[in-house]
């Protein structure tokens, strides 16, 4: 694309869009787009790429008969008129890379890839799964014992939906922390996985999703095959939920290129609880984007345990903003950087009322001189947050010369009467616990390997089912032998 | 039975004039001196009674054998003792400041006897065990250190361990993350590859780890937690006692290892220490304080004053310490 001179888009009455772009193809945006609802002025340049991007997604479906999810498109493509390509100049993306996207070329996923045999027999069979192919929602199969009532679990566009959508347009509100990938998201999603709790229910059985990226290309072939995977978790006043979020390539799949944009929004009732468990193990060739917004109403409880370990460029962006007082949050990460990969996690945890509880702990692991992690978390504790309790701690181990971390824990805290900490630690493996385990016979080689995977078992530990526990676990041995054999 | 040594079974102490003769020593080490076959443990010789002329012990190089608290079985079967450990004028500096701690220690250790060592505050006793074990704060600058018939200088800390040499930390370190049975298991393992054995699953581990439990009285539920994490200090002594009766060292250096135990706590670990004793098996203990020497009663008893050794004799030092302190040591 050749580069341009902008003239800055000023939207301020329903104009056409087509007279204001100089010398570009048109925008071919089909849907009619009312710029009376935008906010008053609204300057932005329009960034060729994204809005290439834009059209591509806005051409891979067809408009949606749900007024929900046509109007979460319509939101979305406004936003990103206006919304360039992150540079390393944003703060958001000072430390992370996302050349890897921006140098290829994509394509949306556009149909349901045909998926074999998905039930793989490792799940739990207690556990209702939720299969998720490259965006689009292909199979579920329901726990072994029934789902208490009122419990809907599906697609929105699904027939079966019909009860709750009412209730669910209500919730759909424009997110004002999104960024562009939230966007594209938005308009690229070809539909919406639903979970909703009725209020007071309790559901005993966790629901796993796994989302699979079914379509992939060989690596270094410049092709990413794009999938917008949209979840929406509601859970009304005094109900209990368990949300496993897996994703992972699918068989055969392990090293192709691809990019995982998905979503996922949680609304959170009053006195509900959500325990959400989010692993990550994707392709060493792909990019795995991941937006969770939580919406937490007085005295709710969300728990969140995240073990990364795939992806060549992998960010995790969260947001958990806080609706009513007494709320708890606990927010445990742990990422592992062993190859020439980017981890990263992007936090934000917003107080706008009294005597929150929150903790956050991160821990990443980078083993490889190439390998990167970033960690940016933010807290805002606003100025009706009076006796909150906040707490973050960030340790990182670097293994290797040349590995790279950048930690960035922020407190922004307006509320005077409150109690809020944060610790950031960088090093390597502790000298007097190395001497501890050899001067007991073990080799210095086991004696690093044994205390770097008991740095990470920490968080863990903290996964709330022993198959996801186990699985992991595996996972980072793997990785960890794989990097030692290649040392030597 | 050939190799018996000069020093025949008469019951009185001879003092080796020469270090020539530790030739002899080393000579015999090649030879496998089998000790099993022999039905009693070895009659503690005792030395000199009441007399406070142990002046002339310092050598401490006594082929004299002393076993603790076992039977006053009379039995002449005095052979011979093989040195397990034999420190000569060894001088080692903290490694970072070049401040000399150890000036030059002179030590003997031989199979199945107990040593303690005794001293002021920063005499280097830890200092001692420390560089024993490898530890790399402190460097060697000069002097000897030959354990079984080899250098042990030159050996790194996991090959000390596995040539038989255990040392109870004064302050064990937490390791979160890894439980104690996989910790155990770990060690044990090395071990046992070391010994071209075959190596344990943790079913079979735990076979074998279970009656050393019981043996420092300790409960199986401290297994599935993490090394020292959370642990009080006696816990943390007695994880060391545990570790001892598995790794079944040759030579183990105790490191204060009363201190922070309470009377109950103190007779466990004591217990638990003669249990593992065996003809074969060493101990050096330090220590500040006698109570820990009533339990395991030792042979040998050194005074330790500024990097060196400047006393040996046997408890009866102990008795002379609590009455007049070190001043007496050092000018009597």
């Amino acid at each position: 694309m050749s580069v341009l001179a902008f003239t800055p888009v000023v939207l301020r009455t329903p104009t056409s869009v087509k007279a204001s772009f100089p010398c570009q193809p048109r925008p071919k945006f089909r849907t009619t787009v009312s710029f009376a609802s935008a906010p008053a002025t609204q300057i932005g340049f329009s960034d060729p790429f994204v809005l290439q991007l834009a059209e591509t997604l806005e051409d891979s479906h067809s408009p949606s008969p749900l007024p929900s999810l046509q109007n979460l498109r319509d939101t979305s493509s406004e936003s990103l008129l206006s919304t360039p390509w992150p540079s390393r100049r944003d703060e958001a993306f000072r430390f992370t890379d996302t050349s890897l996207i921006r140098q290829s070329q994509i394509l949306p996923v556009t149909q349901p890839p045909k998926v074999g045999n998905l039930a793989t027999g490792s799940e739990d069979t207690n556990f209702s799964h939720l299969f998720i192919a490259d965006g689009f929602l292909v199979n579920s199969i329901p726990c072994a014992s029934s789902l208490p009532d009122g419990v809907f679990i599906g697609s929105l566009s699904s027939d079966s939906s019909d009860g709750i959508r009412e209730k669910l347009s209500s919730l759909f509100s424009d997110f004002q922390w999104g960024d562009m990938f939230w966007s594209l998201n938005g308009l690229g999603a070809p539909d919406v996985t639903v979970i909703y709790v009725p209020a007071g229910v309790r559901v005993e059985t966790p629901i796993h999703l796994k989302y699979l990226s079914v379509e992939g290309r060989e690596g270094g072939s410049k092709v990413l095959p794009l999938s917008n995977p949209r979840v929406f978790v509601v859970v009304e006043d005094g109900g209990e939920i368990g949300i496993i979020e897996e994703f992972v390539s699918s068989e055969g799949n392990e090293n192709k290129c691809y990019w995982s944009n998905s979503v996922l929004e949680v609304v959170i009732g009053k006195g509900a609880k959500v325990k959400h468990s989010y692993v990550q193990n994707q392709s060493f060739n792909s990019a795995h984007i991941k937006w969770t917004s939580v919406r937490q109403e007085s005295e709710s409880r969300y728990e969140l345990v995240e073990a990364s370990s795939g992806g060549k460029l992998s960010r995790h962006n969260l947001h958990i903003q806080q609706l009513g007082p007494d709320t708890e949050t606990e927010v445990s990460t742990f990422h592992l950087s062993a190859g020439d990969q980017t981890q990263d996690l992007h936090s934000r945890l917003i107080f706008d009322h009294p005597r929150a509880y929150s903790r956050q702990l991160h821990k990443c692991i980078i083993a490889h001189s190439s390998g990167q992690a970033v960690f940016d978390g933010n807290v805002r504790v606003n100025r009706y947050a009076q006796q909150t309790d906040a707490g973050q701690l960030t340790r990182s181990l670097l293994l290797e010369p040349r590995a790279t971390v950048n930690v960035k824990p922020n407190l922004q805290i307006i509320a005077d009467d409150v109690k809020c900490s944060h610790g950031a630690a960088i090093s390597d493996l502790e000298e007097d616990q190395l001497f501890y385990m050899r001067a007991r016979g073990v080799d210095l080689d086991t004696a690093r390997k044994a205390l770097v995977f008991s740095f990470g078992k920490e968080v863990v530990d903290r996964l709330p089912h022993s198959y996801l526990r186990e699985g992991v676990e595996r996972q980072v041995k793997e990785v960890l032998r794989r990097l030692t054999s290649e040392n030597e | 039975m050939a190799q018996r040594l000069s020093i025949s079974s008469s019951s009185r102490p001879s003092v080796l004039p020469t270090p020539n003769s530790s030739a002899a020593y080393s000579s015999s080490n090649r030879v496998p001196f089998n000790f099993n076959f022999l039905p009693h443990p070895i009659h503690p010789i005792r030395l000199c009674n009441g007399s406070t002329n142990h002046r002339r012990l310092s050598v401490s190089r006594l082929a004299a054998t002393a076993l603790p608290s076992v039977d006053s079985d009379d039995s002449a079967g005095a052979s011979g003792k093989k040195p397990l450990l034999e420190v000569k004028d060894l001088k080692a500096v903290i490694a970072e400041t070049g401040q000399e701690i150890l000036k030059g220690v002179n030590l003997v250790v031989n199979e199945g006897e107990v040593h303690a060592i005794m001293g002021k505050n920063g005499s280097g006793k830890s200092t001692f065990s420390k560089v024993l074990v490898g530890h790399p704060h402190y460097e060697v600058t000069g002097g000897s250190v030959i354990f079984k018939g080899e250098n042990l200088l030159d050996m790194e800390p996991e090959d000390r361990s596995l040539a038989g040499l255990f040392m109870s930390f004064q302050s064990p370190v937490e390791i979160p993350g890894v439980s104690n049975s996989d910790f155990l298991n770990m060690a044990y393992n090395a071990r046992r590859r070391k010994l071209a054995l075959p190596e344990l699953g943790p079913i079979e581990f735990y076979a074998y780890l279970f009656p050393k439990l019981e043996l420092v009285n300790m409960k199986s539920d401290f297994l599935n937690r993490n090394v020292n994490e959370g642990f009080s200090g006696g816990e943390r002594k007695r994880n060391e006692i545990l570790q001892l009766a598995v790794l079944e060292a040759d030579l183990s250096v105790l490191d204060e290892i009363d201190s922070g135990l309470d009377v109950d706590a103190l007779q466990d670990v004591a217990k638990a220490v003669n249990g593992l004793l065996t003809p074969k098996k060493s101990v050096l203990m330090v220590t500040h304080y006698r109570r820990l020497l009533e339990f395991i009663k030792p042979a040998f008893v050194h005074i330790m004053e500024d990097g060196r050794i400047i006393k040996t004799g046997d408890i009866e030092i102990v008795s002379l310490l609590e009455k007049e302190g070190y001043k007496a040591m050092s000018t009597s």
